[in-house]
């Protein structure tokens, strides 16, 4: 599936300023609330709520954090560049500056699993990664996240 | 006067024997060409058929300096070995030092029957002299090149070489009293190892245990704690010996102890027994050369090269083959295993032996002993970097970043001050993070020392010392030095997310779709683990839940803390794309 069909070319928030990891997933919820439609409360307390099972930072400075919607209609991608970096309590450690938010329709299965393979491995790719860091405004990071194919782990 | 002035010029040859080995270390870097070898030379070059000239056949001295120099050098392995580490290859390790030391050795020994009209007995002994494997040298040649092992190989091949060698030498002196005395029944050698390993086993775990009771305990003066733990290391081993239990295997278990205990000084008892053990190794190899006879050497050249090749080729890999299967190693890793069994002091040590009883044709042992070892230094410790880059068993990184200094704080042992100069464009000052667990006290900036407040923020050329946690030192280094991210990263290692081990499966079923057989919704992952798995997983074990593979990542006492989730598996690229990415990678090799 091409990332275009799950990011919108608005999903994209080229500098967020947070303090922190709450904080990011706050900010997050509430701009995904407002290009999904639904309810910005209970974004938040799914994604919460996929945290407390292990941190979504996959290292290397990015995070992924997903959840089930019920009343979501589709794949809902929203991508974030974060000013500062922040502590997400990743495994390796390191702050987070590359957030990539993925909402789940109940039903999704395999779809949604590919879906989060492929932006965990797109994210991962070191090249990828550098671009994104580089660029400054939404259409850059927007070009970079759904130019680039995915590279052949 | 005549008796002192001998003395003078024998202390004069050593120290200068010595400073030509550690000098020699220089052209041995600059070519790659493994040290040791390089010491074996520079002893062979001063003997008495060398333009030195130094009459040299006193193989208790050799002996004796040797047995130091690897109760050293094992103690020292065993202080770098983490018990996580471990406990986490000691299955496989533990199979190759044990069994596939008797494959080895047995596996060569009918090459010397057939071109040294051995007996069986005395072919295995050859066998057995050259059979265990020195890490060292691995380790050394890897680092160098500044490559890194994948983790559970390269503990693999750690583990194997420290705990292979009391085998090696179990058998060696084994074979040696039967050649002497006459044959033993198996009973006699069966109890003789049963005691060898237990009285080994009980003096290293107490040897260990004192020493780390009487580093933590008594304040010794700075500055000896470190001989302090040399000696005592060397003490635990003659004991051991003494007691006829196993000092080496006394030693590295001690060595091992000591390493993981919190104690004090733990920085400088690290750099002691460095130097202790270059020490040891140069002087080891310097005598061993001298005691050659090059000459002589030649005769046995031809045998020598056969033995070398068919433990190469044949034994070596056979061993580790077999040892290895239950292990669910990869052909490529078996294959690197197999490669870098590197023979190095062990071999030419145990090969000493035979002069030392005064065995029938003990120069025939040492001969093919010395060969081989010489043999599998060239050939192997040249070709261990390549091997690894062409198995893809090493990743590149230029691990040469070592300018942190550890400091010790007394009163406490949990926390110690961790220095690093600030480099420009290092992580910490491109993302100004700090972990929370590390404590910024001191700014050093054009030579004077401020507090972090007069500091105000840190700039290039500025060394900082932190407060950390001691065993999370190290972690600190990711943000000081600029470590490229490792490049495609293993992804049997890794999962795309990771979860902890308490998450229960129906929290797991619910977010992923992931559905579980049987009604086992309340049941944690690191108890699923457990039940699919019937043992106690292991780091990197994986287990298939229909899309998803679970990878066990960190074990703690035979339970999963965190378990990676890889997700479903791409489709595969079209062929072109393949192979046009497998050009890439040959290529950028």
């Amino acid at each position: 599936m091409p990332l275009t069909d799950i990011v919108a070319p608005n999903a994209i928030i080229p500098a967020l300023k947070v303090n922190g990891k709450k904080q990011a997933i706050q900010e997050l919820a509430a701009r995904a609330a407002e290009l999904s439609g639904q309810n910005e409360r209970v974004i938040f307390e799914i994604l919460l709520q996929r945290e407390k099972l292990g941190s979504t930072g996959i290292g290397h400075g990015i995070a992924i954090p997903h959840g089930k919607l019920p009343k979501l209609e589709r794949l809902f991608g929203l991508f974030a560049r974060l000013e500062r970096a922040v502590d997400f309590e990743s495994l390796d450690g390191q702050p987070v500056d590359l957030v990539f938010l993925l909402l789940a329709p109940e039903g999704a299965g395999a779809d949604h699993l590919k879906a989060l393979a492929q932006v965990a491995r797109l994210l991962r790719d070191p090249e990828t990664a550098n671009k994104l860091r580089e660029s400054r405004d939404a259409e850059a990071l927007y070009a970079v996240l759904t130019m680039t194919p995915p590279a052949t782990a | 006067m005549q008796a002192l002035d001998t003395i003078s010029i024998i202390i004069l040859l050593g120290a200068l024997l010595v400073l030509a080995g550690i000098l020699s270390s220089l052209v041995a870097l600059r070519f790659g060409a493994p040290l040791l070898l390089v010491f074996l030379l520079v002893g062979m070059l001063a003997g008495e058929s060398g333009p030195g000239g130094i009459r040299f056949d006193d193989v208790r001295l050799a002996y004796m300096v040797g047995s130091v120099a690897l109760a050293l050098i094992l103690f020292d392995g065993g202080l770098r070995t983490k018990f996580a580490t471990f406990r986490s290859v000691i299955w496989p390790a533990g199979t190759l030092a044990t069994f596939g030391v008797l494959i080895t050795a047995t596996l060569t020994a009918p090459v010397a029957i057939y071109l040294l009209n051995m007996s069986w007995t005395e072919a295995l002994l050859v066998g057995a002299v050259v059979a265990s494997t020195d890490a060292a040298a691995v380790f050394f040649l890897m680092h160098s090149r500044g490559l890194r092992l994948r983790p559970r190989v390269g503990a693999t091949i750690e583990v194997e070489s420290g705990t292979n060698d009391p085998i090696a030498i179990f058998l060696t002196i084994i074979l040696v009293e039967i050649l002497m005395a006459g044959p033993k029944s198996w009973d006699d050698i069966a109890l003789l190892l049963v005691q060898q390993a237990v009285i080994g086993l009980l003096l290293g775990v107490i040897g260990g245990r004192t020493i780390v009771g009487v580093l933590n305990n008594v304040s010794l003066p700075q500055g000896l704690h470190a001989p302090f733990v040399a000696t005592a290391g060397v003490v635990v081993f003659a004991l051991s010996q003494a007691a006829n239990g196993s000092g080496f295997l006394a030693v590295y278990l001690a060595g091992m102890i000591v390493g993981n205990r919190t104690a004090r000084a733990h920085g400088t008892i690290l750099a002691f027994m460095d130097a202790a053990t270059w020490l040891g190794q140069i002087a080891m190899f310097v005598l061993l050369g001298l005691l050659s006879w090059p000459e002589r050497l030649l005769q046995h050249l031809l045998p020598g090269l056969a033995v070398a090749l068919v433990l190469m080729l044949v034994a070596r890999p056979v061993a580790v083959f077999v040892s290895l299967l239950p292990f669910g190693f990869t052909f490529r890793e078996r294959l690197f295993i197999s490669w870098v069994g590197l023979r190095g002091a062990v071999g030419v040590f145990l090969a000493s032996i035979p002069l030392l009883v005064g065995l029938p044709n003990a120069h025939v042992y040492f001969d093919i002993g010395f060969v081989v070892v010489i043999v599998s230094l060239l050939i192997q410790g040249w070709t261990v970097p390549f091997a690894a880059r062409r198995l893809r068993i090493a990743k590149r990184r230029p691990d040469t970043f070592h300018p942190r200094v550890e400091l010790d704080l007394p009163g406490q042992r949990a926390q110690e001050l961790v220095g690093y100069p600030v480099a420009p464009g290092s992580p910490f000052l491109r993302r100004g993070f700090m972990p929370p667990w590390a404590k910024l006290t001191l700014v050093i900036r054009d030579e004077r020392v401020l507090t972090p407040e007069e500091a105000r923020g840190i700039h290039e050329g500025d060394h900082v010392y932190l407060l950390a946690p001691q065993d999370k030192a190290q972690a600190l280094d990711r943000f000081f030095a600029d470590l490229p991210p490792p490049s495609s990263p293993d992804p049997r290692l890794l999962g795309d997310f990771f979860v902890t081990g308490d998450v229960t499966l129906s929290a797991l079923a619910e977010i992923y779709g992931i559905s579980f057989e049987g009604d086992q919704s309340m049941m944690t992952l690191s108890d699923y683990f457990v039940r699919r798995l019937g043992r106690a997983p292991q780091a990197g074990t994986t287990i298939r839940v229909g899309e998803v593979a679970l990878v066990a990542h960190r074990v703690k006492d035979g339970r999963v803390v965190t378990a990676g989730l890889q997700l479903a598996e791409e489709e595969a690229a079209p062929w072109w794309k393949r192979i046009w990415m497998t050009l890439r990678r040959m290529l950028s090799d």
